[in-house]
């Protein structure tokens, strides 16, 4: 079904998605830690370089660089405006040092955007419920999270032969101006919602018959432990942190414009 | 009343949340936007009717709640941006929370709406200054158009279709 395109709920296990959510985020903190730390060129480019391994573990290439295209554009315009900006205070010369500059602003962007997009790309709905759990957000929030996820399919596939049974009817949605599309979808959303509610009803009653609420302790069946992995990755966060507050504090960053001056 | 009797007015509308929640979800992210903005929001199909809805049936506290966990849902969604902590909380969670707001308001309903997509702007607001400047562009202006530009129209469709079902009387329906 085409509508579901857009939704990358899958079930995937590789060594990246099995490592604990808590650890992966307290990782990617590191990562934008490090990343505003540096206004230059080389260690970016290492902090984007470092996820490459990442992501070829996860096997999840293909959305990644699907998310590097989505970021393109708002790339070029952080680009452009750090260029003019420099480009007229600099007097309306071009200068490498400026091109650098905005590059490096750029690449900033990209790997703030890309760290967290590979936290969410393998980071499964469920393990975040565990771990929200276990980070002691009260259960509703957990339930909520993870039950509503898992009703998408079938309220799209709903909204959808709503949809059909409405323009079997005659109803037109793609015509008409502004106005008289948001009307057109009336005949929709009001059985949507109707049913929708009728649907909470039959959730409500099934909560209830599990005795949801019933006890003030939960337990799960699967619990969320750390395992050797975790606490590999834990170290490489605190090591890139700790490197990089190094690096920053007793070591001077040459620019690549500075570099090259140097060889020539 | 019982703690029985409490605890199961409780599960009726922790599962209205989350069923409404999924259906955000579905008229928003699944079913094609109207118009799509090149960095998140985009003008949908009444994509935040059932939140707001939600709202004013249950109050303040059920609505932000409902807000809460779907932007929560949504910084998981392909097409969510996310580059400092504090952005992605204010436009995420705390955005849609803020839509809960509009249950304070139910009467006139449009007031409600109107509070909360204010809220919802507010917060994205703010998240647009810290991500704008973070790449040092003036980021008062550029926030201000860019979440303006699709929260508008956001307004005018939430509203209408809002108005539409309230006259219908669906606001109370299975209470």
């Amino acid at each position: 079904m085409s509508v579901f395109d857009g939704l990358k709920f899958r079930k995937v296990s590789s060594p990246i998605h099995n490592l604990d959510p808590r650890v992966k985020f307290i990782y990617v903190c590191a990562i934008f830690v490090a990343a505003i730390l540096f206004g230059e060129i080389l260690p970016l480019t290492a902090l984007l370089l470092m996820q490459i391994p990442f992501v070829v573990l996860a096997g999840v290439q293909r959305e990644w660089l699907r998310s590097l295209r989505g970021a393109a554009f708002l790339a070029a315009i952080i680009f452009f405006t750090n260029f003019l900006f420099s480009f007229v205070t600099a007097g309306y010369v071009v200068l490498a040092s400026n091109v650098e500059w905005a590059a490096s602003m750029t690449l900033r962007f990209v790997v703030l955007v890309e760290s967290f997009s590979v936290f969410f790309l393998t980071t499964s709905p469920d393990h975040l419920g565990l771990a929200l759990e276990l980070t002691r957000v009260p259960y509703e929030f957990a339930f909520a999270f993870t039950t509503a996820v898992r009703f998408v399919p079938v309220l799209a596939e709903e909204a959808q032969t709503i949809m059909d049974a409405q323009k079997a009817r005659g109803l037109e949605l793609e015509k008409g101006n502004f106005m008289k599309r948001i009307r057109n979808y009336i005949p929709v959303l009001i059985p949507l919602i109707v049913s929708a509610i009728r649907r909470s009803l039959e959730l409500a009653e099934a909560m209830e018959s599990r005795a949801w609420g019933a006890t003030k302790k939960r337990t799960n069946l699967y619990t969320l432990r750390l395992r050797r992995g975790d606490f590999a990755l834990l170290a490489l966060a605190i090591g890139v942190l700790a490197a990089s507050i190094c690096v920053r504090l007793y070591v001077y960053v040459p620019t690549l414009s500075q570099l090259l001056q140097g060889w020539l | 009343m019982t703690e029985a009797r409490l605890n199961a007015i409780k599960v009726r509308v922790l599962a209205e949340a989350t069923v409404f929640i999924a259906l955000t979800i579905v008229l928003k992210d699944v079913l094609p936007p109207i118009y799509h903005m090149p960095q998140g929001g985009s003008v949908t199909i009444a994509g935040l009717v059932p939140l707001i809805w939600f709202a004013l049936r249950r109050g303040v506290k059920y609505g932000v709640f409902a807000g809460f966990v779907y932007g929560l849902i949504h910084a998981f969604l392909p097409g969510a941006y996310i580059m400092h902590p504090v952005q992605g909380l204010l436009d995420y969670p705390l955005a849609f929370a803020a839509l809960g707001l509009a249950g304070a308001f139910k009467k006139p309903a449009v007031v409600g709406v109107a509070v909360g997509i204010i809220g919802r702007f507010l917060c994205s607001f703010a998240a647009g200054i810290i991500f704008f400047t973070s790449f040092s562009i003036d980021g008062v202006v550029g926030s201000a158009t860019y979440n303006g530009v699709y929260l508008i129209p956001e307004f005018i469709i939430t509203a209408v279709v809002i108005y539409i079902l309230l006259k219908r009387k669906l606001l109370t329906i299975y209470m």
